[in-house]
């Protein structure tokens, strides 16, 4: 598993901003999965490296343009940079996926078209790792279906911790 | 007993009892006959072996994490070799009309299964040792003793040959010795039946699963109301439902772990995935008791009079059941593969024994004993097939109530299994469902594929994840379940132009689901409607603009989204009405137990009529199925099937 961020590349430290700004999860939350350096590989590989690269470049612009303590602004300009980016956009929605669902989904043909495909853009489960630390069943208050039971009968009350689960 | 192990009636064959079928069933009858001692069991099993041990079940556990969808076989993959029916091959068979072209009349054979429609057999099950209980949901409900009499009291299907108070303490043994269940008599609650005459003093072996929160939460809101279908009246009323699964034994029942690991699995412990596969194997499967068996009785050492000799060969498909002139049984012919993917190297093979047991899928016994020309003299080979076809409503509670946690289902509304309502429509259970919207719409997958794809502001980021914490706890569903009645007209037959890869005959299927039942999903969509209103759930309002509303505004609540769609596979319609149904997974009905040779084709002592020494067991026996999901039933059953089959081998042996 790969760690960062002090031996990581800039590379992979870009990531991890560019995925809190996308999952709403801070880097140690995400971190906490191990899934930081195995899913940007994934991205890597996937994309290929000029594609990940122009994409993490423009994530760490809008980043270093917004003081992080202005969240609203900063998903403000995320949003517009990125997200309603014909280059970026589907990539981006992608990397929302794999850390929510632990899922890759094929890329539309006009975003193949412009930019290409390798042969692991589809639709498919990226490993059986990143289903069980996929982050939709954090954010829905459980735990992934087939992994990490939270023990007999606990299911006869609320989850712990939900009067105080709130978006970072 | 057939003494030291030699004397003359073993000259007949290798085995005291040769079986089709390493399931719950085959398993059943090898356990009860193994106790006694001084038998030669061989079960043979098409499909592969599997996890017995706790590495190689759990890279099946790995194995379904990690598949796309998820589904009831995704732990198992498909093998070639021992094909098996499986929900994601299913297609609508017969359109309806749309303009103007024609139905289809060609089969779907798109599937292992043909489906010559006009619906499509919605139900699958597992090929490999262990079979469907491999991913079972592990509901354990009794038959009601109404359900025994159904033709006599409602003129609807047909009477069983006995009733409940015959089956009662095989449903004890069953639910004792065999599977292991969790419940507690007093939290049942059926319509019409007395608990002192159901259950006597008798208590199950461990006590109930817990509840869940989202049950309590329904309970609260509908417990003690009044509904009316109908002409009928009902009073809502929750019932913990008996379950395979493992939980605080009573008194000194011994809790069975996992297969060949049993300090793991002592308890359910939550893990939402019964289906497609439970990771700590809390939930009971034929392994338990398959690897039990292989410990206290070695296929590899001769029996002696305490101890019995259980072979199991995996991977060795049953093709012909061989007959004498004199109708029986001589030995099962099987083919032997060694590469699931390829038909070759492949040899033939046959089993002899002094009693046959076929313990396949009720599908597969039919197919056997067609290819084989068996066991047919009434016709009935095949026919009244049956399942328990279902219907789901689905909604977005107003506070949450924390799905996707605990087994998928811990209560059920009991009260319209039966009634003179029956007389009309078909009976009907409802599940209440724990795992959210996955069953009904492949959630959290298409909620969070909604929010992030939507065509109007997408959503990412902290209000992504808001956003899914507010909608996610307030999924549930219910699963409105139809006893499906016993018709002729309903079967499997086999047809040459349709082999596997071994040449075996694939079933080929026709289906189709009477007034009645229809009748029966009209009913309970009533009783759902009633409820969910009663919840403050009223249908949501469809827009035709939803592509422009934000992502933050979807999946508003609180709503009933039921909908059905014609383009789903199992679409059907009723009057003004229609609902999409889905296979339970129950299949039953091909090869029914009745008194009348003319119009069954196994006694009342579960042995064909045709033929002395061939025993069938498995759901396939099931005159009817009331609304109990059948495999306790099945599994009392085969208890007895088994004691009869000792009783036979007890008198060939003074004979």
């Amino acid at each position: 598993m790969a760690t960062i961020p002090f031996t990581a590349s800039s590379a992979v430290t870009e990531f991890a901003e560019m995925s809190e700004t996308l999952t709403g999860f801070d880097v140690v939350e995400l971190e906490g999965t191990g899934l930081v350096g195995p899913l940007y590989d994934e991205l890597l590989s996937t994309i290929g490296s000029r594609e990940a690269g122009k994409l993490l470049g423009a994530s760490s612009r809008v980043h270093h343009e917004y003081a992080r303590k202005d969240r609203d602004a900063l998903d403000r300009a995320f949003r517009e940079a990125i997200l309603d980016d014909d280059r970026y956009g589907p990539v981006a929605r992608n990397v929302v996926k794999m850390w929510y669902l632990g899922t890759w989904s094929q890329l539309p043909r006009a975003w193949r078209d412009a930019y290409g495909a390798t042969s692991l853009d589809t639709d498919r489960v990226i490993s059986a790792t990143a289903y069980r630390e996929s982050l939709v069943w954090i954010a829905g208050h459980t735990h992934p279906m087939g992994a990490k039971a939270p023990g007999h009968g606990s299911w006869s009350v609320p989850p712990l911790g939900v009067d105080r689960a709130v978006a970072p | 007993m057939s003494g030291d192990g030699g004397g003359e009636d073993l000259d007949e064959g290798e085995y005291d009892v040769v079986i089709v079928g390493g399931g719950i069933a085959g398993a059943t009858v090898a356990k009860v006959l193994a106790a006694h001692g001084d038998r030669r069991i061989l079960i043979l099993e098409a499909g592969r072996a599997t996890g017995m041990s706790a590495d190689k079940y759990r890279s099946h556990v790995e194995a379904a994490l990690a598949s796309p969808t998820k589904a009831p076989n995704a732990a198992y993959a498909f093998n070639p070799n021992a094909p098996q029916a499986d929900v994601l091959d299913i297609r609508q068979i017969e359109p309806p009309p749309q303009g103007d072209r024609p139905p289809s009349t060609e089969p779907d054979t798109s599937g292992y299964l043909v489906q010559t429609g006009p619906l499509p057999f919605q139900s699958d099950y597992t090929r490999a040792l262990g079979g469907t209980t491999l991913h079972w949901l592990g509901t354990c409900l009794r038959m009601l003793p109404n359900d025994f009499k159904l033709h006599t009291l409602y003129g609807h299907g047909v009477d069983w040959p006995f009733g409940y108070e015959t089956l009662r303490p095989y449903y004890e043994r069953a639910e004792t010795e065999i599977i292991g269940v969790a419940g507690s008599t007093d939290d049942q609650h059926y319509p019409g039946v007395n608990k002192r005459s159901y259950f006597g003093s008798y208590e199950y072996p461990m006590h109930s699963i817990p509840t869940s929160y989202l049950d309590s939460v329904l309970d609260r809101g509908l417990g003690g109301h009044r509904i009316k279908v109908g002409k009928h009246h009902y009073t809502v009323q929750m019932s913990n439902t008996p379950a395979g699964r493992n939980s605080t034994p009573r008194g000194d029942y011994q809790v069975m772990g996992a297969a060949g690991n049993p300090q793991q699995g002592q308890r359910c412990e939550g893990n939402t995935n019964c289906i497609p596969i439970c990771p700590v194997q809390a939930k009971y499967s034929a392994l338990k008791t398959l690897y039990e068996l292989l410990l206290r009785h070695p296929g590899d050492q001769p029996p002696t009079p305490t101890r019995s000799s259980v072979k199991v060969i995996s991977q060795a498909v049953a093709t012909h059941v061989v007959l004498d002139e004199h109708g029986t049984v001589r030995g099962i012919r099987y083919t032997e593969y060694e590469d699931e993917s390829t038909p070759t190297p492949a040899t033939s093979h046959t089993a002899r024994g002094r009693v046959y047991v076929l313990a396949g899928n009720a599908i597969h016994n039919a197919t056997l004993l067609l290819a084989s020309g068996a066991a047919n003299s009434s016709g009935m080979v095949g026919r009244n097939l049956m399942d328990h076809p279902l219907i789901l409503t689905w909604g977005l509670t107003a506070e949450p109530v924390y799905g996707f946690r605990g087994p998928l289902s811990t209560s059920g509304l009991e009260m319209f299994r039966d009634g003179k309502f029956r007389r009309d429509h078909c009976a009907f259970r409802i599940e209440i469902g724990n795992e959210g919207w996955n069953f009904s719409a492949l959630a959290p997958t298409s909620t969070v594929n909604a929010l992030v794809e939507a065509p109007t502001e997408p959503l990412f980021g902290r209000r992504l994840r808001q956003k899914i914490g507010e909608v996610l706890p307030r999924q549930f569903r219910l699963a409105l379940e139809m006893e499906q009645v016993p018709q002729a007209s309903n079967y499997v037959t086999i047809d040459g132009r349709y082999r596997d890869q071994l040449g075996v005959p694939r079933p080929v299927i026709r289906y189709d689901l009477p007034d009645y039942v229809r009748a029966g999903m009209s009913a309970a969509k009533e009783a759902s409607d009633q409820m969910y209103a009663l919840l403050g759930l009223h249908p949501l309002p469809r827009r035709p603009d939803l592509d422009e509303v934000p992502a933050a505004d979807l999946f508003p609540y609180p709503y009933d989204y039921t909908t059905y769609n014609p383009t789903d596979s199992g679409y059907l319609t009723y009057g003004d009405e229609a609902f999409t149904f889905q296979g339970a997974g129950h299949v039953a009905g091909t090869h029914t137990m009745g008194s009348n040779p003319d119009t069954s084709v196994v006694n009342p002592d579960q042995r064909c009529w045709d033929h002395d020494n061939l025993y069938l067991v498995g759901c396939g026996n099931m005159p009817t199925v009331g609304t109990s999901n059948p495999t306790l039933t099945m599994t009392a059953l085969a208890i007895m099937a088994a004691e009869n089959i000792h009783t036979e081998l007890e008198r060939r042996s003074l004979r």
